[in-house]
């Protein structure tokens, strides 16, 4: 499959905030095709360019503001654990079991779909990027230009590249998590797991999730341009995890 | 207040301007470059206006001397770009289009090699006498920006310490001393109009120097878009916690230009809740009190308010600021509070989601990582192409042979496409993709040893093709043909 069409259909699956902040991939093509090699057609060119430019502001715009947000959230969320933890935890002066356990359950949960949402906001910008990657080539095939490499330079060094921070963020979350997170054994839990998944998870961040995995997975799994320069095909263990994505029977 | 002794340590450690740090930074703003001098530069005095355009000319015409193809390219081709950007803002005239057809020329025989130099120069020289018969303040933008973007594209050695510093992740400090050199650059350029032209021309002429220490390149560029950037009243864009505000002129330039984008981090964030809680809490708090409090330099009331704003949202509903899936979900858990197992069950059903959130973010690690080598490979392929090209091929041999690694590596890459396929698709298949790039060194240095000969082969082989199109593509194709063909086998499988 294209990536065009890959991407569409990630984008579809979005969270639905996010559907126009992605790299309008089809536009950038409907300029290329323009760009005609034999007469130098500048204009084509130029809008082309600018076309890059604005989308590339626009993720930056759209990556530091929903950086901002999960700046501001994970600290919330480690208030909000030491104050359940302190009011009405085992170790307070009042511990009250029910309220405790289900505050803790809330907690959880919006751990997880935080998480969820960062690992989406780290996707959205690879994604994005393996756009403008391919997109340029595209256009130096075209033009015969040399773009690709010192733009790609710059974009390297863009905000919406520089996820550095999420990362750390993400790993943060995943260590409060096992904090958090009651100890239970492996093993039998895995047949329920996957039944519950189906009934109880999280709709769109989990779906979302899941067809980044598989839309990554296909991406990278060779096609005719596949070069010692491309990315490698993507090999996941427990892979049928993932099958769950297609007919997912959400509540 | 914490930000302040950081920044004061930071400005007297010249070392860390070397490393063009990569997050947020300053060349974050060249694509956008154009579209701000474009706005802004017609605001500037006339005097200035002369003056730049003189040191641009003679900027543009010592960037000529440089032998390098990519650059003359890139900044060829940046012309016709930022000659389009004139044009898209309802700057269009018949002398735009003449130079455009100047340009397109220029830029599809730029990819060639050698030859093209006379015809760059003249096509140049064509350009400048345009210039001036050209309406004044257009020119100056786009000259300005071309030339920017030009310089700011030069430093092609750096690029290796980048990606370095992304993983290294000691991008704040790095960030603080750069902020607080553009303090200082920029104090005296608002002060003294006459400073200007100077500047530019030290800062051109810095630029200009080939092979340039990264440093000075760096220093330069970052002087650069201080100036432009400060021309339109923002800041350079920085990943640090001090003063992170992003220029983003493109889209500030249709709203108001002063909007520039802000890079929150933790520690300032922490920052800005000791000031609201100092102020009696967030709904009491104010933006002018909190920014007065803070005294983050560059942080300017506007973010604060746009911050204040989500933290009070985050806080009065914590539940909802998660999201709007989260709404969905609530009868669910009134469920779990009554039944125990339930409520086991919801959490192993979390447990499993987070399982797979957690995969999807390695693999994007891991993808980004290969992503930015790739990139560094094929800028080093690029170089040596064109180094190649200049010394006249035959003394390719020695190259591959340098002790450095990444040289064996490209090398053996491009010699071994088809060896390299073969054991990418068997070992991948089995392993983890962390472990592929480096397998491929791996196969690619055992083999690389057999392949010295053919290396004098692949040299002659480069030659002809360097005349046709575009160096590297053509040059790739020629050495992944036999890869093709094996993937085309391998996926038809």
């Amino acid at each position: 499959m294209k990536f065009g069409k890959r991407l569409k259909r990630q984008i579809e699956e979005t969270l639905p905030e996010w559907r126009d902040k992605f790299l309008d991939y089809k536009e950038l093509k409907k300029l290329i095709r323009l760009i005609s090699s034999a007469s130098p057609s500048q204009m084509a060119e130029a809008e082309f360019i600018y076309l890059l430019n604005a989308e590339i502001n626009k993720f930056n715009a759209f990556f530091m503001e929903q950086e901002e947000d999960f700046i501001i959230r994970q600290k919330e969320l480690q208030e909000r654990i030491q104050s359940v933890v302190a009011t009405l935890g085992p170790t307070s002066i009042r511990p009250l079991d029910a309220d405790y356990r289900e505050e803790m359950r809330k907690i959880r949960k919006d751990i997880v779909n935080f998480h969820g949402e960062m690992v989406l906001l780290e996707n959205y910008s690879n994604i994005n990027y393996t756009g403008l990657v391919k997109i340029l080539k595209k256009y130096d095939k075209r033009t015969g230009a040399l773009l690709r490499l010192p733009f790609i330079k710059t974009v390297l060094q863009q905000p919406f590249f520089t996820t550095d921070l999420v990362s750390k963020l993400v790993k943060e979350c995943e260590r409060t998590m096992e904090l958090v997170f009651p100890i239970t054994e492996e093993g039998e839990r895995r047949e329920e797991e996957k039944e519950r998944t189906t009934v109880v998870a999280e709709q769109s961040i989990f779906r979302n999730t899941v067809a980044a995995l598989v839309t990554m997975k296909e991406m990278r799994r060779g096609s005719s341009t596949y070069s010692p320069l491309s990315l490698p095909p993507l090999n996941l263990p427990d892979s049928d995890l993932f099958q769950l994505h297609s007919p997912v029977p959400i509540v | 207040m914490e930000a302040r002794p950081a920044l004061s340590i930071r400005r007297s450690d010249p070392k860390q301007l070397s490393n063009l740090g990569a997050s947020g930074a300053m060349s974050s703003s060249m694509p956008i470059l154009p579209i701000s001098l474009q706005e802004k530069y017609p605001k500037m005095p006339d005097s200035q206006q002369v003056s730049i355009e003189r040191e641009l000319r003679t900027v543009s015409m010592a960037q000529h001397v440089n032998p390098s193809v990519s650059n003359s390219a890139v900044v060829g081709h940046l012309f016709s770009s930022a000659s389009g950007f004139s044009s898209d803002l309802h700057f269009s005239s018949a002398s735009t289009l003449e130079r455009h057809a100047k340009h397109t020329p220029f830029i599809s025989q730029s990819s060639n090699s050698g030859a093209s130099l006379p015809l760059t120069h003249s096509s140049h020289t064509g350009l400048f006498q345009s210039v001036t018969s050209s309406s004044f303040a257009k020119e100056n933008s786009e000259w300005c920006s071309d030339t920017l973007q030009g310089i700011l594209d030069l430093p092609d050695n750096v690029p290796l310490q980048n990606s370095q510093m992304q993983s290294g992740g000691g991008v704040a400090s790095e960030d603080c001393a750069r902020q607080s050199d553009w303090q200082e650059w920029v104090d005296p350029l608002i002060n003294d109009d006459d400073n200007l032209a100077t500047d530019w021309s030290d800062l051109l002429v810095d630029a200009n120097v080939a092979d340039l220490e990264p440093k000075n390149t760096y220093q330069a560029s970052q002087q650069l878009s201080n100036f432009s950037l400060h021309q339109s009243q923002q800041k350079i864009p920085a990943h640090s916690g001090e003063v992170c505000p992003v220029a983003s002129p493109l889209s500030s330039g249709s709203s108001a230009p002063t909007k520039p984008r802000m890079r929150w981090t933790p520690e300032l964030h922490e920052c800005f809740v000791e000031a609201v809680t100092q102020l009696g809490g967030s709904e009491r708090a104010t933006p002018k009190g909190v920014l007065k409090l803070m005294k983050v330099e560059g942080l300017t009331i506007y973010h604060v308010k746009s911050h204040l704003q989500k933290y009070r949202t985050a806080r009065y509903r914590p539940d909802s600021s998660e999201g709007t899936s989260e709404r969905k979900t609530t009868p669910l858990e009134d469920m779990s509070s009554l039944d125990l197992k339930t409520g086991i069950e919801i959490t192993e059903a979390l447990r499993l989601q987070m399982e797979v959130q957690k995969r999807l973010h390695e693999q994007l690690e891991i993808q980004r990582n290969l992503q930015l080598r790739i990139e560094e490979q094929g800028r080093y392929l690029q170089m040596m192409f064109e180094q190649q090209c200049k010394s006249g091929g035959m003394d390719k041999p020695k190259a591959p042979s340098t002790p450095d690694d990444p040289s064996a590596q490209s090398s053996e890459l491009i010699q071994s496409p088809s060896k390299a396929k073969a054991s990418e698709k068997d070992k991948a298949e089995t392993e983890n993709d962390a472990t592929h790039v480096k397998r491929i060194e791996e196969s690619s240095q055992q083999l690389g040893c057999k392949q010295k000969k053919p290396e004098t082969e692949t040299s002659d082989n480069l030659k002809p093709t360097t005349e046709g199109g575009s160096l590297s593509p053509s040059a790739k194709r020629a050495r992944t043909h036999d890869a093709d063909a094996s993937s085309a086998k391998s996926t038809s499988n």
